[in-house]
């Protein structure tokens, strides 16, 4: 397992208790949402997995080994498992794109010729090239948030974790970060955990999701088992995407016979619609 | 145009004037030296005009070669230049020594003003401007960035370099914010009277300190996360100086202040 939480807490000094008795693992190469209202404790957790914060109890380990905290494992865990916050002003704070980027391999203390290909191959990689030189305020929120992602890149991590990666961004924009991060998935077998409470955006690029609520973990699993137990969905205060809840109206209301797993993106409706009027002709 | 904007437009030009790109060593050489004979240049009658060409030349330099926009100089020179001009009346009006050259009694004392006085304002004046326009050609071509990286090589104290490269990167952050800030007080305070402006203001500095604290917070658990320990490291990407145009500036200005030096010996037209 590439990481796995076993009764994890935390409780904030002011006694608040963001994660109770938290327990999940994923592997290599997963692409996980982690999904929760606001306030669940989805950041809380992210910021437990690169050593952000310290667990109140319980344990996390990364490839079978429990986390470290001196300066050195935190270093070590954090060149691996790269982290992309929901505000990339919070994130980019070099005077130019290029030396943000270049913040996180200088750190790791490779050779300033070798950081300055790696700065390149990353700004290249999130098309963001032509920018090297101008400083982040000139930049659009889209823009930015590809270049934090860039900074987390240039470390070669094995773990993304963004939180609410496409909040506040255009549907081009959204579209655009969510296909960079399938590529970089597919192509360099990066693991993906996003928080998100975008419902709609889960189905299209998840294998598996875990549900927060209030600090627990209430449910995990693949999108469709998940998305189709509307009960649950309801109880932790979130909804199902659109397309799903479209189809659940249909069987509910109209009696039309869909299958037991609601279809969740466009082409899964596309199916499902193809396959009830193929049945309907018959 | 208003101040926030100004510093803003500043900083646009330095990153998009026609010589963005050349070597910030040159560009700096070439300020740097340009203003020290400007500010050094004697006071006597034929060197006064070394001010004036300056300025002519440092004009040029960033219209007609950075492609500066004309009105955003003028909006940098218009400040200082009142500045200037209100010192140089009073310097014109109450300083000198020699002859006067007008008297007027007044029941308390005599007011005297003299030629000395009014030259030396004059070409102070002029001085002013020609070092403003050397300094501007500075601000106005070469990148925060630029020369952060000239003043390490020249090992200015890192902390200090660190900390300024921080504001810098986080004035444009809070300016947006001031800037919303504000336009949510008049959003539901409409223009209110002056003291209500000045609590309106009261509270915009107060939130905005609080918000940078948390900024700070936010910045660091950042930085953190992605291994920063200690010193911030950076990548040294200098553009390359070029040394003909380096050449031909030190040849300029050592001929330059050579020209000056010797007028100023055969000292023709003294004061």
């Amino acid at each position: 397992m590439l990481f796995k939480i076993e009764h994890l807490v935390h409780q904030y000094s002011d006694g608040t208790l963001a994660l109770d008795d938290v327990s999940l693992e994923f592997n290599h190469g997963d692409r996980i949402a982690l999904l929760g209202t606001n306030g669940s404790g989805k950041t809380t957790l992210l910021n437990h997995l690169n050593g952000i914060l310290k667990p109140t109890s319980g344990t996390i380990c990364y490839e079978n080994k429990p986390l470290g905290y001196s300066s050195k494992a935190l270093l070590d865990l954090r060149r691996h498992v790269g982290f992309v916050f929901q505000d990339p002003n919070d994130q980019l704070f070099a005077p130019t794109v290029k030396q943000d980027v270049a913040f996180g391999p200088l750190n790791l203390g490779l050779p300033q010729e070798q950081v300055k290909k790696i700065v390149a191959d990353a700004l290249q990689t999130v098309d963001m090239a032509d920018f090297a030189e101008k400083p982040p305020h000139f930049l659009s929120l889209g823009q930015k948030k590809r270049v934090a992602l860039a900074g987390v890149l240039a470390m070669q991590p094995e773990v993304i974790i963004m939180d609410e990666p496409t909040s506040n961004l255009d549907p081009r924009a959204t579209s655009e970060i969510l296909h960079l991060l399938l590529q970089l998935n597919k192509e360099k077998n990066i693991t993906l955990l996003l928080a998100t409470h975008d419902v709609d955006m889960v189905p299209l690029f998840a294998n598996k999701l875990f549900i927060l609520k209030k600090g627990k973990l209430m449910s995990e699993g693949k999108p469709k088992e998940l998305f189709s137990n509307t009960e649950l969905i309801r109880d932790v205060y979130l909804r199902s995407p659109r397309i799903a809840h479209l189809f659940e109206v249909l069987k509910k209301e109209n009696g039309i016979p869909i299958s037991d797993e609601y279809p969740l993106t466009i082409s899964e409706a596309r199916k499902e619609i193809l396959r009830l009027l193929e049945t309907a002709k018959k | 145009m208003s101040h926030s904007d100004l510093y803003a437009e500043v900083d646009r030009s330095a990153y998009t004037n026609a010589i963005a790109k050349s070597s910030p060593i040159t560009k700096t050489f070439f300020a740097l030296s340009t203003l020290a004979i400007c500010v050094f240049a004697p006071t006597f009658v034929p060197t006064f005009i070394v001010p004036i060409i300056v300025f002519i030349l440092c004009t040029i330099l960033i219209l007609g070669v950075a492609k500066v926009k004309l009105r955003l100089y003028l909006n940098l020179l218009i400040y200082p230049t009142i500045m200037a001009a209100i010192s140089c009346i009073f310097l014109a009006l109450f300083f000198g020594t020699g002859d006067p050259i007008a008297q007027f009694s007044l029941p308390w004392t005599t007011w005297s003003i003299y030629k000395s006085g009014i030259l030396t304002s004059v070409i102070t004046f002029f001085r002013v401007e020609g070092a403003l326009s050397c300094l501007f050609f500075l601000i106005l071509t070469t990148s925060i960035t630029d020369l952060s990286l000239i003043l390490r090589r020249v090992h200015v104290p890192k902390v200090l370099l660190e900390i300024s490269l921080l504001i810098y990167r986080y004035i444009f952050v809070f300016l947006e914010v001031a800037e919303q800030m504000t336009i949510a007080q008049l959003m539901r305070l409409g223009k209110g009277g002056w003291m209500k402006r000045i609590r309106g203001f009261a509270l915009l500095a107060g939130n905005l300190f609080i918000r940078s604290l948390e900024q700070a917070e936010r910045t660091f658990t950042a930085m953190n996360a992605r291994g920063y320990d200690g010193p911030i490291y950076v990548l040294e990407d200098f553009p390359k100086s070029n040394k003909l145009m380096l050449i031909v500036i030190v040849l300029f200005n050592v001929l330059f202040a050579l020209v000056v030096y010797m007028l100023y010996l055969t000292n023709f037209g003294v004061l």
